[in-house]
């Protein structure tokens, strides 16, 4: 697959093994370092300035005593957790929830776009791919709850499907929104189709376009179940719902698997409509034009991993001030606000990209 | 604008979709200070208590509503039919007999509002109309027996009885000599 070698070339071609080991082991190799190395610590990171938000809007101080400021403190969860005892032996269908779970989370790391070089799956239909695997990880969620045994977990179930089902329609039309303007779903075409200027990005083209930003985040809440459409896994009604009975390693393995999925959102949320990681000043085309892969690779990643923090943030921002919405008012949200909205963002938008090719 | 008509459905719709805008917008203009450390800690954000739009006070109150229970103990029968009906025991009535015959001395009528679910039916049962609802409603106290109302006059000491057994006597001598 040449697309493998364009992404992995810069990377290794300084080792000597390169050429002797299979493309397919680098490429799960590359797979699980890219998870190991960037979205464990994203999610660590954004664990740790969720916790500190949250204490600053409701006057308290947050977590302070592991490290300075307590930057260690989910350092100290995890470890916490990995030596929990477990409350239950494993049963075959929480087998199920991990198998599925594990395999929409490798799935989605390799067509999750996370720099121009880094690039895996960059084919006509990639921009679909990481929407699918969110409806998977969704699907995995629900099969969780019923795994439980138990009146939350099946509750939980329910809520996952009937947010995942709602929240899919309108998230898959504002996606077409995004790819209307770029003329494709190819993740380079609609990286192209932006610029670093703010006022270039897909998100300001024109005011359907905006909305179908808003629409593309709000029902990516709705669909993974995300604060503060997370009805699905709310304590104070269903007792943690689909995590109910969670514990030790199985629940940081369903945290990490919940905070991928907010993640894995909001990077195709920036990378469709707010300029994905197109360098600002020019820096991209300069260090293309430098030849100097790895820096720009580099910093691509990080302007992207930023851009996506900030929006994480506003999201846990607006979720940190406003109560969880009920599971039925969510869903008729979604279905009776977002998918009219995202219909007309749609009509809109192909309006004006018909007008703009007359 | 017709009611009901398409335009006016479209209207309301797009006008609950902007207050929802505004909630969440609302709500998270009102934290930023909070996160800078310049919110005001000592502000009231929650309502108080008697809130000045929608709390009643007693005036306020419907005509029949059932606050605590009053019970005027000079009509006061001490006929326990209160007490017999009360559907959580909360009454309790201790009655002795008092001048002569015809006349109760309510020594005890205590009401424990810890129990009482203000149905009403004492009230109802009332013959001589003395147990009655009040408007009041706030009877926050700090310890539960402060919950209990005593309406009663108190057990009769033998120096009363004494007196009233003499008044009695004297009653009877009096008819005797008429």
């Amino acid at each position: 697959m040449n697309a493998q070698a364009m992404w992995l070339n810069p990377w290794i071609s300084g080792f000597s093994f390169a050429e002797s080991v299979p493309q397919w082991l680098l490429t799960a190799c590359g797979l699980v370092l890219i998870y190991c190395l960037v979205i464990v610590p994203s999610g660590a990171v954004m664990g740790y300035l969720e916790r500190k938000l949250s204490a600053d809007f409701q006057a308290r101080v947050g977590p302070n005593r592991a490290g300075p400021a307590g930057v260690l403190q989910p350092v100290a969860d995890l470890l916490k957790l990995l030596q929990k005892q477990a409350s239950r032996d494993w049963n075959w269908r929480e087998a199920i929830w991990l198998l599925v779970h594990t395999m929409a989370l490798y799935s989605t790391v390799a067509v999750i776009p996370l720099g121009s070089l880094l690039l895996l799956v960059d084919t006509d239909m990639s921009a679909f791919l990481p929407f699918w695997s969110a409806l998977v990880l969704a699907l995995g969620t629900m099969f969780l709850g019923l795994s439980q045994g138990s009146v939350p977990g099946w509750f939980g179930g329910i809520r996952v499907a009937a947010q995942a089902l709602a929240g899919a329609f309108p998230a898959l039309i504002a996606l077409l929104c995004a790819g209307i303007r770029a003329g494709g779903f190819r993740w380079s075409e609609i990286a192209a189709a932006q610029s670093s200027s703010p006022l270039l990005w897909t998100a300001a083209a024109n005011p359907f376009q905006f909305i179908a930003f808003f629409v593309f985040v709000i029902s990516g809440l709705v669909l993974l179940g995300i604060p503060p459409m997370d009805a699905a896994f709310s304590a104070p009604d269903i007792h943690g719902g689909v995590s109910s009975h969670l514990s030790g390693r199985k629940l940081t393995v369903f945290r990490l698997g919940r905070f991928y999925g907010f993640l894995l959102w909001s990077v195709i949320a920036v990378v469709l409509f707010l300029g994905g990681w197109e360098l600002p000043f020019g820096l991209s085309t300069e260090l293309r034009n430098a030849d100097s892969p790895r820096l720009l690779q580099i910093f691509e990643l990080c302007w992207l991993l930023s851009k996506t923090f900030l929006l994480v943030l506003v999201v846990t921002w607006i979720a940190k001030v406003n109560p969880r919405s009920r599971v039925d008012q969510v869903t008729d949200f979604a279905w009776r606000v977002l998918s009219p909205f995202s219909l007309v963002a749609l009509i809109g938008a192909s309006l004006v990209a018909g007008w703009g090719a007359l | 604008m017709m009611r009901g008509s398409v335009f006016s459905t479209i209207l309301g719709y797009l006008r609950d979709v902007l207050w929802g805008i505004r909630s969440v917008w609302g709500s998270c203009l009102t934290a930023i200070p909070y996160l800078f450390g310049s919110g005001e800690l000592s502000k009231e954000v929650t309502e108080q208590y008697p809130d000045p739009i929608s709390s009643k006070i007693a005036d306020d109150l419907p005509p029949r509503s059932r606050g605590f229970l009053v019970n005027d103990i000079e009509r006061c029968t001490g006929c326990k039919e209160c007490e017999r009906q009360c559907p959580v025991q909360c009454i309790c009535v201790e009655a002795e007999p008092a001048t002569d015959d015809t006349k109760i001395w309510v020594s005890v009528f205590d009401i424990d509002f810890s129990k009482c679910v203000f149905c009403g039916i004492c009230a109802e049962v009332c013959q001589p109309a003395s147990l009655k609802h009040t408007k009041n409603f706030e009877g926050a106290v700090y310890e539960l027996p402060e919950l209990v109302a005593s309406f009663g006059r108190g057990w009769v000491t033998p120096e009363q009885r004494l007196k009233w057994a003499k008044l009695r006597q004297q009653i009877e001598d009096d008819r005797v000599i008429l």
